[in-house]
């Protein structure tokens, strides 16, 4: 096993881990502009766009130098932006000039490109044979041959990346969020789409190292998708997502490495680049599901909460049209409000924990002072509900329990005050029932 | 021994043609055929059947769907030999040989799609062009490593994802005829029901077409015809046989039915030129090109060739029919 420090010391593994990472958090960032954009799939594409660039500078360079030299990765990096820029172009004209819809012509550019990148790379095959395997790299990725100089190169570029998302944040917040205000202060939108799509193009050329042109896209979405679930902040979006991206190149190579020698097999020894995928991938369907605001599993239990406070409140409702001095046992509570005796003892079992049930004797009870305004403030909130519906949305009084009945569990104490305000506070309901207000301490 | 080695693009013609001649005459058993008659036959066979689809894929703005069943394949196509593997013994032939392989590929790719796709964007609440991305990075990462990992009882390396022509095989004619009937006789017996889920789905669903049910027999059947592809020409090169051929056909007419008709017709035209062009360069020039590559440059290009009048003269329908 290698420890984790040593990903960052070793000067074999620091190279490939370091590098990658950064490649990560370029893409990472540019991921969160896409995101906001809606625009993830054009992504997809320009990586796709970008294979006969590399193997077309590897072609060109071939007639030059024998074998790949140190100086491979500069010219590779050059031909995927001017072909990623082509397969741009060439999107946006057949978007508008042959006014095709951008879900073909994404498709297009992106086969196209493709099948002119094999085509290419058929030729390099038969006669640079070192060459084509050097290409082969940035197809799936492989980060393993990142020695110090790389990664050099690269900081530069995720500098570049990052200074230019810095710059672009105020007009990204403007334009996405706000546009009528980005107009009124004269932001270019024609100009900062430009300079988006040129950074998106320069997070390919140096996220391709890492997890190749093919599997791209994933590391553009998953940190963006991933750290939408943990912030509304634009800011805290793109340092979420860059640390995402970070940690996933990280933990990528990290496993890619120890997993053979964790459970001595061999034939455990993944390959880089869909490892740090994985985990990107695995980190935001963490996240999809276990964030604190929008999580699916939170957001099941706030609807189960709901459910059951829903449930409560018509429970204490029922016991309180009993009226106040009546005494209940647990079965009346059941027989009451039709319950199965499973919820019926767990409801029993949180009103007393509430303290709204209290205790009168051998298997007696009656609601406590707590419970009574509890219960009373439901049934107010219902009925001066059924009172504004009538007086002032013109709703016959039939027709209007139904939706009382259920915005009696919703309405808050601010929300109460005003209606009491509006309505003048008013006795009786629209069916003559008195409207109770004995939890007064309560409104304060 | 290939009769067809050393010709150029012409000689490649009339030789087929007196081959042809032969064939009919009953002079040529079907198991005479040469490697490159395999290759043109079974590009031809992709070229209609991608076609026919396509039509139905670009007109419900679905081809990045497309996109993204092209990469999830990789893992259907493992889980499928891990489930029938045990279920009905070993076809030691490998991948790609098994009429009921091939069935369940494209069942698992467009099963694992399109669940995963519809749990992101209708639980999960993700917007849908990044619960796509997501979904079928996530799956292709997925499928390189199982293939991997299991790639030794495959024969199914990385490779493979780039598809290779010259190592086509009768029995490989026989599933892409397959698809290609299967294809076509689907278009032909729901032609009306295509039509009209295709333009108007709320039409559709008020007259009691299930619109649902027909995207998803497209979703299967696109996968299926990507499966069936994927040996000839790999899993990313099918796109532009998907996408090429209808786009260009739609330079000439906007008639569905003529659609159908067209599109096929300059698929396989367009595979039968590649075939033809890869020989001729082989020959004249000593280059070995890879045609499926080829075929997608050629596509392009009779794309461009067809776009060019309607730039020229500002026409927005079709120029011929």
């Amino acid at each position: 096993m290698t420890s984790l420090v040593d990903f960052l010391t070793d000067s074999v593994l620091r190279g490939p881990t370091i590098g990658s990472m950064l490649m990560c958090i370029a893409t990472a960032l540019v991921g969160v502009i896409l995101l906001i954009r809606k625009e993830t799939l054009l992504g997809e594409a320009l990586s796709h766009a970008a294979y006969p660039g590399i193997v077309g500078s590897a072609l060109f360079a071939s007639l030059i130098f024998k074998t790949p030299g140190a100086d491979e990765g500069m010219s590779v990096i050059l031909g995927a932006f001017l072909s990623a820029s082509l397969g741009l172009f060439l999107i946006s004209f057949l978007q508008k000039k042959v006014s095709l819809h951008s879900d073909a012509a994404l498709c297009m550019i992106l086969s196209l490109f493709f099948g002119v990148g094999v085509l290419l790379a058929s030729r390099l095959q038969v006669t640079h044979a070192v060459w084509y395997k050097q290409i082969s790299l940035y197809l799936y990725g492989q980060a393993a041959t990142l020695v110090d100089r790389d990664m050099a190169i690269y900081a530069v570029l995720v500098l570049i990346t990052a200074l230019c998302v810095f710059f672009l944040y105020r007009f990204v917040q403007w334009i996405y969020f706000d546009r009528a205000f980005a107009k009124s202060v004269g932001a270019s939108v024609r100009k900062v789409e430009f300079l988006v799509h040129f950074l998106l193009i320069l997070s390919i050329v140096i996220g391709m190292r890492s997890v190749g042109v093919v599997l791209l896209s994933g590391m553009l979405i998953a940190p963006a998708v991933a750290a939408r679930r943990w912030t509304s902040r634009l800011s805290m979006l793109f340092f979420l997502a860059a640390l995402i991206g970070g940690g996933s190149a990280f933990l990528g190579n990290y496993l890619s490495v120890n997993l053979p020698l964790l459970f001595h097999r061999e034939s455990l020894a993944l390959p880089t680049g869909p490892m740090i995928v994985l985990v990107g991938a695995a980190i935001s369907l963490f996240s999809l599901f276990f964030s604190l605001e929008s999580g699916l599993i939170f957001r099941a239990y706030r609807m189960r909460a709901f459910k059951n406070r829903c449930l409560l409140e018509n429970v204490l409702k029922r016991l309180w049209k009993e009226g106040e001095k009546r005494e209940f046992s647990f079965s009346e509570i059941v027989h009451f409000n039709q319950l199965s005796s499973l919820s019926g003892s767990l409801l029993f079992f949180k009103m007393r924990c509430q303290g709204w049930l209290q205790r009168k004797g051998k298997g007696r009870y009656r609601l406590s002072s707590d419970g009574w305004r509890r219960a009373s403030r439901t049934v107010r909130l219902h009925r001066l509900w059924e009172v504004y519906l009538v007086d002032y949305l013109g709703q016959h009084a039939d027709r209007v329990h139904r939706s009382a009945e259920e915005i009696e569990h919703l309405l808050s104490y601010e929300l109460e005050r005003e209606l009491t305000r509006l309505l003048k506070d008013p006795k009786k309901d629209p069916h003559k029932q008195p409207i109770p207000n004995d939890h007064e301490s309560l409104l304060g | 021994m290939n009769p067809y080695w050393g010709k150029d693009f012409f000689e490649f013609f009339s030789l087929l043609f007196l081959r042809l001649v032969r064939a009919m005459k009953g002079d040529l058993a079907f198991c005479d055929l040469a490697s490159d008659e395999v290759q043109l036959l079974v590009l031809a066979g992709v070229g209609i059947s991608t076609s026919l689809i396509g039509n139905l894929l670009i007109l419900k703005r679905m081809t990045m769907l497309a996109n993204a069943l092209s990469h999830t394949i990789l893992l259907g196509l493992v889980s499928a030999y891990l489930f029938l593997f045990p279920l009905m013994g070993a076809s030691e032939e490998g991948i790609g040989m098994d009429l009921n392989l091939l069935m369940a590929a494209a069942f698992f790719t467009s099963l694992f799609t399109v669940l995963s796709t519809e749990f992101l964007k209708r639980v999960a609440k993700v917007q849908e062009d990044a619960s796509i991305g997501l979904v079928f990075t996530t799956l292709f990462a997925l499928g390189i490593t199982a293939v991997t990992l299991f790639a030794r009882n495959l024969h199914l390396e990385a490779d493979a994802v780039m598809g290779n022509v010259d190592a086509l095989h009768l029995h490989d004619l026989k599933l892409v005829g397959f698809v290609a009937l299967l294809n076509a006789v689907v278009m032909l017996l729901f032609f009306k029901e295509w039509k009209i889920t295709a333009f108007d789905s709320r039409l559709a669903a008020s007259l009691g077409f299930c619109p649902l049910l027909f995207d998803l027999l497209l979703l299967f059947q696109t996968a299926l015809t990507l499966v069936g592809a994927f040996r000839a020409v790999g899993v990313f090169l099918v796109l532009a046989l998907l996408v090429f051929p209808p786009l260009a056909a739609r330079r000439l007419t906007h008639n569905l039915g003529r659609l159908f008709f067209l599109s096929p017709l300059l698929g396989a035209a367009a595979s039968v030129l590649a075939v033809a062009l890869s020989r001729h360069l082989l020959s004249v020039y000593h280059l070995a090109l890879s045609t499926a590559g080829l075929l997608v440059f050629i596509l392009g290009c009779l794309y461009l060739l067809l776009l060019l009048p309607s730039l020229t003269f500002r026409k927005k329908k079709g120029i011929i029919l």
